[in-house]
């Protein structure tokens, strides 16, 4: 099987033989795929450069089965360009399409989004925004979406100033529920819901409500990116500004 | 044939090695014991000693065989300038460059967390401690120009200037002789926006 010139993100690379780079690739039509990019270790290789985390590629390559062979890689428009707390941001989006994406499982609407998730992380401020939506939006595309306009059992709009507690798996009940779940306020879901975060209290509880979902997914095993956010593993006051992830 | 159980583990030791694979290290252990008898025998010696001697210096973090390495215990090297490299290969790529004189310290690696590495898995606490003990005027980040090294620059960027210590970063674009019709987008535009009065 030959695959020419489509869109893809590297997400993850590694040492593959002496001169070769095993590439963790999220290509628009095909999914997350494990590529072989032979030579690109080589110091005269452009390859290198070219196949970083966050850029928008076009990649070809060929083969059947778990890993394919790179055949060729350009780089399409629109370079992204991510340091310091946005590159962290860009490697926790990372990590957790490699931890929940099933190599050769398409999804065309995740990878939109998260190309237009690693534009908005260049500008500054609203990262938080950013990955709160980013989840929200993994979560719906792997299957387990978040219910977030109405009531689990009963079908009740979500009332704004009441409390929930969102069972998992399931949805919001009202505040307390019979079984154990994430407390938060209607608000928050609505925000979460209609993506605009009017306050800190909204992302907070979005955060903590994604955070248990993708927790129930991940199997266990923390995600590692997290500890980079330093400042907020610091106890409060010891740093000026916010947890991001 | 199927060979004995000392060569079969000769072979599987080999295969620890870098870039060796199963016939690799099959010709490297047939090569030795037919041929090399004495050289197997200085390897052996060599790594023996080598282990035994050979450890973390105390204040870089780099290979040595003191308890602090010569770099670190010299008075001739500038104890206020620290530049942070990922490896000991980077380190000696910068020592003879010739163009340094302050101190070092290794990280061996990077923050890759997709790789399982951490800010604990490197040297960090260590890092931390050396900075907390004061005389750093200047960090000097030297970590690779990949994601990854620019996430642990940035990483211990914050550390140091938490402490109030001066903060930079090595500089990056156009290399020495280079064309810039040759040169790739992205160190295009670093050399660019990295540009400076002279």
């Amino acid at each position: 099987m030959r695959v020419q010139q489509q869109a893809a993100f590297v997400l993850h690379h590694g040492h593959y033989g002496e001169s070769s780079l095993l590439v963790e690739v999220f290509a628009r039509g095909y999914g997350r795929l494990g590529l072989i990019a032979r030579g690109a270790r080589r110091p005269r290789s452009g390859l290198r450069t070219l196949l970083a985390p966050f850029q928008p590629l076009l990649v070809s390559w060929s083969g059947r089965g778990e890993l394919g062979t790179l055949t060729s890689a350009e780089a399409a428009e629109g370079a992204i360009d991510l340091s310091g707390e946005q590159a962290y941001c860009g490697l926790y989006l990372n990590e957790l399409l490699v931890r929940l994406l099933h190599r050769h499982d398409p999804h065309e609407n995740l990878f939109d989004i998260y190309g237009r998730s690693l534009r908005r992380l260049q500008q500054p401020g609203g990262s938080e925004v950013v990955l709160r939506l980013f989840e929200k939006h993994l979560l719906q595309d792997l299957g387990y979406g978040l219910v977030l306009d109405r009531e689990v059992c009963g079908n009740s709009p979500i009332v704004p100033d009441a409390d929930y507690d969102y069972v998992l798996d399931r949805g919001p009940m009202p505040a307390p529920a019979a079984e154990s779940g994430v407390r938060l306020k209607g608000a928050s879901l609505l925000a979460l819901a209609c993506e605009q975060f009017p306050d800190a209290v909204a992302l907070r509880d979005s955060k903590l409500l994604t955070r248990a979902c993708l927790a129930r997914h991940l199997g266990g095993r923390p995600l590692h990116s997290r500890s980079l956010f330093r400042l907020g593993r610091r106890p409060a006051g010891s740093a000026g500004k916010g947890q991001i992830s | 044939m199927s060979d004995t159980p000392a060569i079969d583990g000769l072979k599987q030791a080999l295969r620890r090695l870098p870039g060796v694979g199963p016939k690799t290290a099959q010709r490297m252990a047939f090569h030795l014991l037919e041929r090399d008898r004495d050289g197997a025998r200085l390897i052996v010696e060599a790594l023996g000693s080598a282990l035994e001697r050979v450890q973390q210096c105390r204040s870089c973090n780099n290979l040595c065989e003191q308890e602090v390495c010569a770099l670190c215990s010299s008075a001739r090297r500038d104890a206020g300038l620290l530049c942070i490299v990922e490896s000991p290969a980077d380190l000696a790529s910068l020592e003879q460059c010739g163009a340094y004189t302050g101190r070092y310290f290794v990280l061996m690696g990077h923050l890759s967390p997709l790789d399982g590495v951490g800010p604990d898995e490197l040297g960090i606490p260590r890092l931390e401690a050396l900075l907390d003990a004061g005389g750093v005027r200047e960090v000097i980040l030297a970590t690779n120009l990949t994601v990854e090294g620019e996430a642990t620059a940035h990483y211990v960027g914050e550390l140091a200037r938490e402490r109030n210590i001066l903060v930079t970063r090595i500089a990056h674009g156009v290399p020495l002789g280079g064309e810039l019709e040759y040169t790739d987008r992205g160190t295009l535009a670093r050399a660019f926006s990295g540009r400076r009065e002279v």
